[in-house]
């Protein structure tokens, strides 16, 4: 009997060594484990066994089941390892990813109006909007420029049948935001479309996008729009960035600056370029405000304020050294790919 | 404006200034330096030389040694490439050391092996002008030896930007007179601007008959007699040429000299083909008038002219007459210098589409105080270079506007506005006084200024501060930053649900464009959602026309150029304005979302076939995905020549927006080679589901069970039928239903043509135990036989 389960213990594990998959080794488990297998065959036996010898039976019986057993689990999992192993065998690792569902972009110009946005937003400016179809008086009068001013020729500036006309900025949205004002401070930022008539071509849109910034308040100073729109520009181009006011002349700021950075273009020495136009609102914007609102709550004695603007196209070539304004609105794939965020 | 740095040197010493030091001063002056150009050699080792002789040079076909006379006494012997020359010819020779324009430097040397001890110079080589083709060859006259900078002195040209609001800075004088206030340097020279020393007599209405004093409230002329009209000598002819004016005969060019001088634009008139006195009338009503540019203008009564007797002479400040202007032949002038207001100026010029120099100078203001020194100053030059004689009375009719008064400046508040505490009133009194202002009384808070007359843009206090600004740079200010604590504005909350919808749809593979809101009459039959667009009433071109009422058109367009580049898998959206015209007249602007859609559901990979073109559905889904709530897709009214399957998105009782197929036709137009869907929806609706916080709601805590069913529908029975009997279903365990599969064979072989076969799996739950296999079994009979009942289904058991 003992010398049986030896030689059983022998055959069961040079079964298992020869198993070469799962099939096989729940053969072997059966044929050794199972109801008819050979171990239980003879653990049947048992009964027949003297009873002097049953102790060493019994555990030469446990231990080949035991044998076997462990023989069938590590052969398991070698066969799984191996069977694992071959799943990736043949992979090439260096392929390309899949594309899932392909990859999209925002434009440039929102990516760029997003970013002067939440920069000013962390200045506390909030939000503000405007009709682009506006009225003569919000997009001329009100702004202090004269009634037979230039840019109100039917040569330079869009109109419609019925005399409004397409704004030719957004500084239409101070004049609006003014209008319907509740109480000071007014901090406001308008991103929007302008339009001017002008030929398009690589340097002009007949439609193009704007950032406007007001900030009306007692005591709004000089200073106040100096360190606001450094603070802008340096966070846009770089804390290192260079930034001058020119004077300059708009109808409805005085003093009136334009502002350059100081910008290094691709293999050229750095050199100033212009980016935005700014100043002090001009007394006589709050004046006309007052008078269209029939209050005083801008009143020119006490309350002063800034205003800037500049050209959101303007700013994403400089941004990206784009050479021709028409890729903007062209919306060409192999531009717009070029700035997946 | 084109500015001579040589000739401002003749109102002040700028020679301790470099050319990009003034460019500096000038800018931050608020007078934008557009352009310099320098013209001309400073050095003087650029002499007059002639060439004697010349020979073909021995090594070289294309090269001449040269035996060239440069005054010293020996000839020179230069190697020279031109071939526009001549034994005999005098032209500029440049000595070794000489350093030409663009830093090169003459050196002695050997040309193919010939000695050459200089260069002969171009034009261009010299700084004057483009000209490459030859040497430039001067003068017979000319004598050998002089440096060429005494024959044409060298110069430095600013090209300008002088802003509105500063016309007393559209001269040379105006600007010395700026640049000696913001330097400190003394202006020189005569002080012939300001004068009004000459005799003035009012002149007799016989004379000289002012009928529109508010467009002319100063006229006033002088007779000269027996000129000699003809060319100007060199000095006036190189200033004028410096600044990109062509000579035309002396009399003529004295009057653009003193205008360019001072800022004073003048008229002359042959004074033999007057007829009587000068009129200053407005113009008659269709009035017609032969200018000196050859072109007859039909005039209004809004125009402005200087008439005699007959006729119009003049437009006034903006340009004279053909009959009456000065030639060879004239012999008696007379020489009229004026103040024309403003307004009425730039109504003229814009109305005739006609700007002169003179008229630019008008309609932004000049000093009334120096009419009558324009005057004299282009008398004394007359008298000069043409000769005659001069009556010896101005005649004055009118008199000068006053323009500018006082001003007080509130110092305190200066300050403030600058936001500069530090500034005392010396320091801003001080910056006044060098811009020419005078200081009529000061108190502690408070200074009083007389404002010269040039100074027409200082009117109120603010312009004051803005000269100290100008003055003082923003260096001088410290910077300051306020942050404010802003209430959310409605925009910004609109703005952050956008930018949520951009980046969505970007992450989901989409491109962002932005295309013109200004369309083509043409484009407009792409649009979706109805609605006329707003025409505007002066386009440029008639590709952009109308304010776009959808923004569809601009997304076929872009498919359509990307499939030019050979791109067939199209996704692109695009959030933006719209424009519509509203029925009872206005109009009305909204924010949209348009989304365009074509090829296959997935990029092409290196992993096996092309994947399957998208269908509507695709695009559907990709809506759904975008709001919180479900979308029931509404059949709508087709509109068969450009849409096929159009439909209106809802969501509960709102209209997101409209979907539907490009028309094949349309689509084959633009070479699609899939088909194309589009969809357009309206933000407000959008956002109208999505607002507030997401209410949580609770995770169910027993398992639910499904049930398939598949049945039998005729083929045209809409989903959404089925779709709304399921929703309405209210059994108490019945949570929902989904549909997984929708079968038809259109060669009728597995299933009835007009038939198709719909699976569904119902799920069923109860939210107090988990439930028995009976009561679901209750529950889903108790459904399908409510089906079958509403429904032409025959579900399969």
């Amino acid at each position: 009997m003992l010398s049986d389960l030896d030689s059983l213990k022998t055959a069961a594990l040079a079964a298992l060594e020869a198993a070469q998959d799962e099939s096989a080794l729940e053969a072997v488990r059966v044929n050794f484990l199972g109801k008819k297998g050979s171990v239980t065959a003879l653990s049947q036996g048992m009964k027949d066994v003297p009873l002097e010898q049953k102790k060493e039976v019994g555990a030469k019986l446990n231990e080949v089941r035991t044998a076997i057993t462990e023989g069938i689990d590590t052969k398991k999992l070698a066969l799984q390892a191996a069977q694992d192993a071959k799943a990736v065998e043949g992979i090439d690792i260096t392929l390309p990813g899949r594309p899932g569902a392909g990859v999209g972009a925002l434009h440039p110009l929102t990516q760029i109006r997003d970013l002067a946005i939440r920069t000013l937003r962390r200045m506390g400016f909030a939000l503000a909007e405007g009709p682009e179809i506006e009225t003569e008086w919000h997009c001329f009068d009100a702004l202090n420029t004269p009634a037979d001013h230039p840019a109100r020729n039917e040569k330079d500036t869009f109109y419609l049948p019925d005399g409004r006309l397409l704004r030719t900025h957004t500084s239409s949205v101070q004049v609006r935001t003014m209008e319907a004002a509740k109480a000071l401070p007014i901090r406001i930022i308008a991103p929007g479309a302008a339009y001017r008539r002008d030929e398009i071509d690589a340097t002009h849109l007949s439609v193009f996008n704007q950032l406007e910034g007001l900030y009306v308040n007692q005591d709004v100073s000089l200073g106040d729009l100096k360190g606001t729109l450094e603070y802008f520009f340096r966070e846009i181009f770089g804390a290192g960035t260079a930034v001058r006011f020119r004077p300059h002349f708009f109808p409805f700021t005085e003093p009136s600056f334009e502002i350059d950075v100081k910008l290094e273009a691709k293999g050229k020495d750095a050199r100033w370029i212009e980016i935005a136009g700014c100043g002090m609102v001009d007394p006589a914007v709050f004046a006309e405000i007052n008078r269209a609102r029939g209050d005083n709550l801008f009143d020119p004695e006490t309350t002063t304020g800034f205003a800037f603007g500049l050209g959101l196209d303007r700013l994403a070539m400089i941004m990206h050294g784009i050479t021709d304004i028409r890729h903007l609105i062209d919306n060409d794939v192999r531009f717009l790919q070029q700035f997946v965020a | 404006m084109q500015v001579s740095l040589s000739w401002l040197s003749t109102h002040l010493d700028l020679s301790s200034y470099t050319v990009p030091q003034l460019s500096d001063l000038l800018t931050f002056a608020g007078v934008e330096v557009e352009g310099i150009e320098e013209r001309g050699v400073a050095t003087d080792k650029v002499v007059v030389a002639q060439i004697q002789s010349f020979e073909q040079h021995p090594n070289a076909d294309k090269l001449s040694v040269c035996q060239v006379d440069d005054g010293s006494g020996t000839l020179r012997q230069i190697v020279c490439g031109a071939k526009n020359f001549k034994a005999g010819d005098k032209v500029p020779l440049a000595l070794p050391g000489a350093v030409l324009p663009g830093g090169f430097t003459i050196k002695e040397g050997k040309l193919r092996g010939v000695d050459s001890m200089g260069m002969m110079c171009s034009g261009k080589e010299l700084g004057l002008g483009e000209d490459h083709s030859g040497l430039l060859i001067m003068a017979a006259d000319s004598p050998i030896g002089t440096p060429f900078n005494q024959l044409n002195p060298a110069d430095v040209l600013f090209d300008l930007e002088i802003t509105p609001n500063r016309p007393d800075l559209l001269s040379h004088l105006g600007l010395a007179r700026e640049l000696a206030a913001l330097t400190g340097l003394p202006l020189k020279g005569e002080r012939h601007h300001a004068s009004t020393s000459t005799k003035a007599k009012a002149a007799g209405a016989e004379q000289i008959e002012i009928k529109a004093a508010e467009a002319c409230p100063l006229y006033t002329a002088r007779i000269i007699k027996g000129v000699k009209v003809g060319p100007s000598p060199e000095w006036l002819r190189r200033r004028l040429e410096s600044i990109g004016l062509r000579p035309i005969n002396s009399i003529v060019d004295i009057t653009n000299y003193v205008m360019m001088e001072m800022g004073q634009s003048l008229h002359c008139f042959d004074l033999d083909k007057l007829n009587g006195g000068i009129v200053v009338r407005m113009a008659a009503e269709g009035e017609k008038f032969l200018a000196l540019d050859g072109q007859t203008y039909a005039l209004q009564t809004e125009d402005l002219v200087i008439a005699d007797s007959h006729r119009p002479v003049a437009i006034a400040g903006v340009m004279g007459g053909e009959e009456t202007g000065v030639t060879e032949g004239t012999v008696n002038v007379l020489l009229e210098s004026a103040y024309f207001a403003p307004s009425g100026i730039r109504r003229t010029s814009r109305r005739l589409g006609l700007s002169s120099d003179s008229s630019y100078r008008f309609e932004r203001g000049i000093d009334p105080q120096q009419v009558q020194g324009g005057s004299e100053l282009a008398t004394k030059l007359i008298l000069t270079i043409a000769g005659g004689t001069a009556e010896d009375v101005v005649q004055v009719a009118g008199e000068a506007p006053k323009l500018v008064g006082e001003v007080t400046l509130d110092e305190d508040r200066a300050r403030r506005l600058l936001g500069t505490p530090d500034m005392t009133g010396d320091e801003i009194h001080a910056i006044l006084e060098k811009l020419g202002l005078t200081k009529k009384s000061a108190s502690k808070h408070e200074s009083h200024w007389g404002i010269p007359s040039y100074r027409l843009d200082l009117q109120r206090p603010v312009d004051l501060v803005e000269e100290v600004a100008r003055v003082i740079g923003l260096d001088r200010v410290p910077s300051r930053q306020v942050a404010v604590a802003s209430p959310v504005e409605a925009a910004d909350r609109t703005y952050d649900f956008a930018m949520n919808l951009r980046q969505s749809l970007a992450a989901r593979g989409f491109f962002e464009a932005q295309t013109l809101r200004l369309i083509a009459d043409a484009q407009l039959a792409d649009s979706l959602g109805g609605g006329q667009g707003v025409a505007v009433k002066n386009p440029l071109s008639e590709d952009h026309t109308t304010l776009r009422p959808s923004i569809v058109p601009g997304l076929i367009a872009t498919a359509a150029l990307n499939i030019r580049q050979g791109l067939h898998r199209l996704r692109f959206f695009e959030l933006g304005r719209v424009f519509l015209t509203l029925p009872k007249g206005g109009s009305r602007e909204e924010e949209r979302l348009a989304v365009l859609l074509s090829g296959p559901v997935s990029p092409t990979s290196w992993h096996g076939r092309e994947p399957q073109a998208a269908d509507i559905h695709e695009l559907v889904g990709q809506i759904q995905n975008l709001t919180r709530t479900p979308l029931e897709v509404r059949p709508a009214k087709e509109d068969p020549a450009n849409f096929l399957l159009t439909s209106e998105l809802r969501a509960g009782n709102r209209v997101l927006g409209w979907i539907a197929q490009l028309h094949p036709a349309r689509a084959r137009e633009i070479d699609a080679r899939h088909p194309v869907y589009v969809a357009e929806l309206l933000l407000s609706a959008l956002r109208q589901g999505s607002t507030g916080p997401t209410k949580f709601e609770e995770l169910p805590r027993f398992p639910g069970m499904t049930r398939d069913v598949a049945m039998e529908v005729p083929a045209d029975l809409p989903h959404a039928k089925v779709a709304a009997f399921f929703a309405s279903q209210k059994h108490p365990l019945f949570v929902g239903a989904e549909v997984f599969d929708v079968f038809a064979d259109p060669s009728g072989t597995k299933i009835a043509k007009d038939r198709k076969s719909i699976a569904w799996t119902l799920t069923y739950r109860s939210s107090e135990k988990t439930l028995e296999t009976a009561e679901v079994d209750a529950a889903h009979t108790a459904i399908l036989t409510a089906l079958e009942k509403s429904l032409p289904a025959a579900v399969r058991r």
